[in-house]
């Protein structure tokens, strides 16, 4: 049965993605969300075809290209091939803890090159190297566990791949983009009976907040 | 030129034509301009269609290209990456996905989204194809096969259509007029989804083959 999507990205977030001025890990969170959202798709073919009025009405400045010159270039370079033919790629599987998930297309290229998992009691996370400047992983939580509470040194983005995931603030299905902020704080935990795949993208480490987890805190790396 | 009409099938063009709001511009006129240019490219590289797509949209994408890279060098090597990309690739644009300047938007958006990425220069990098092969010409390829037809189905070869044979004649009529998914006439007809496909397909170059004709 389909659930419907609760948590989207803003539409300032979306309409940087349309125009493609979002930090690229950023955008590729977004564009698995988009994967998983028939309304925020409709929105994205909105927007686009919004700016690309935009771009067609510019007033233009006297110019001195030699647009012929790049015309001819163009129409010289080899005949286009009149039809493509494209090779069906069979989805991508990620495995973990004997558990298998389909991941949304925009995921498919880069997590088929994931890091080994690394296990920490119920949770599991796996290094996709794609990022530059935000630390991006898949991340797996068995059923009925916590992630200790913490807070975020940077941005945190967790898109809910598969199964459900809870925290202070409610219940996330798959395709529910969560965004926190440096100052949120919060325990996400799994139900008892659902497991839950998110992706994770980070600027910066996690930092843990009570007691004994505060003793993780050299483990943030894992998280991060 | 042949003129191709389309059945306005699409709810967009449907709007826009109907929007009695706003005085009538060239728009709706310039709309239908650049998809036929673009059908014509495809079909039959035509190079003036060409020549009268580049001359409108080359300068417009200069100027986003300013915009984005703040330097001429950059932007004029946007415009070309973009430029060649609708001269090789007319065949993937589908005016059922949207209409011509937003394709070459699209196009340009990720072209200049990889330039910035290549300047980093890293491996396994999250590249526009991942972030929008949901509408980028490569990832619509076999859609764009599928659903070439709106244009096809025009007046001019409502006379080949007839002349199908049976089995692809039937798939298209599901498809095409009854608005049918490729699922559904997979199920109704008990023939597998990779058969309707194919069927399609073949139905598609026949017609094709009957417009480059009736163009010769």
């Amino acid at each position: 049965m389909a659930h419907a999507i609760k948590y989207h990205p803003g539409m300032a977030l979306l309409e940087q993605f349309a125009e493609g001025c979002l930090n690229a890990d950023v955008a590729l969170a977004v564009a698995a969300h988009i994967d998983l959202c028939p309304h925020c798709q409709q929105l994205q073919r909105d927007i686009t075809t919004d700016l690309a009025g935009r771009l067609m009405q510019q007033r233009l400045k006297p110019d001195n290209t030699n647009w012929d010159a790049m015309l001819s270039n163009i129409m010289s370079q080899q005949e286009p091939a009149a039809r493509t033919e494209v090779i069906e790629v069979p989805a991508q599987q990620v495995q973990v803890a004997g558990r298998e998930f389909t991941l949304p297309r925009a995921l498919q290229r880069l997590a088929s090159k994931h890091g080994k998992w690394l296990q920490l009691g119920g949770i599991a996370t796996a290094k996709i190297p794609a990022g530059s400047d935000y630390h991006i992983s898949l991340l797996y939580i068995s059923k009925d566990t916590e992630v200790p509470q913490h807070t975020h040194l940077g941005l945190e983005m967790t898109l809910v791949l598969a199964g459900k995931i809870a925290d202070e603030n409610g219940e996330y299905c798959a395709g529910d983009l969560l965004i926190n902020s440096p100052d949120d704080t919060h325990t996400p935990r799994t139900l008892p009976d659902e497991d839950c795949l998110c992706l994770s993208v980070l600027s910066a480490p996690l930092q843990f907040k009570k007691g004994l987890t505060r003793l993780l805190n050299p483990l943030q790396q894992f998280f991060y | 030129m042949l003129k191709l009409t389309s059945p306005p099938r699409h709810d967009e063009r449907l709007n826009s034509k109907t929007d009695i709001g706003t005085p009538m511009t060239g728009q709706d006129h310039t709309h239908q301009q650049w998809e036929d240019a673009l059908t014509f490219v495809a079909l039959k590289r035509d190079r003036q269609a060409y020549a009268e797509l580049f001359n409108y949209f080359a300068p417009r994408l200069k100027a986003f290209g300013m915009k984005m890279f703040g330097n001429e060098q950059q932007a004029l090597e946007m415009v070309q990456d973009t430029m060649l990309n609708v001269w090789k690739k007319a065949a993937l644009f589908d005016a059922s996905r949207g209409c011509a300047s937003t394709w070459i938007f699209t196009i340009a958006r990720n072209v200049r989204f990889d330039m910035l990425r290549k300047k980093q220069s890293r491996k396994d990098d999250i590249s526009a194809d991942d972030l929008w092969n949901g509408d980028y010409p490569e990832s619509y390829a076999e859609e764009a096969a599928d659903n070439w037809d709106i244009q096809l189905l025009s007046e001019k070869l409502a006379p080949h259509f007839s002349l199908l044979p049976p089995p692809q004649r039937e798939v298209i009529e599901k498809v095409y007029l009854q608005e049918k998914t490729h699922q559904e006439v997979s199920d109704e007809l008990a023939i597998p989804l990779g058969t309707v496909k194919s069927r399609i397909r073949l139905a598609l170059d026949r017609l094709r083959e009957a417009l480059d004709g009736a163009r010769n």
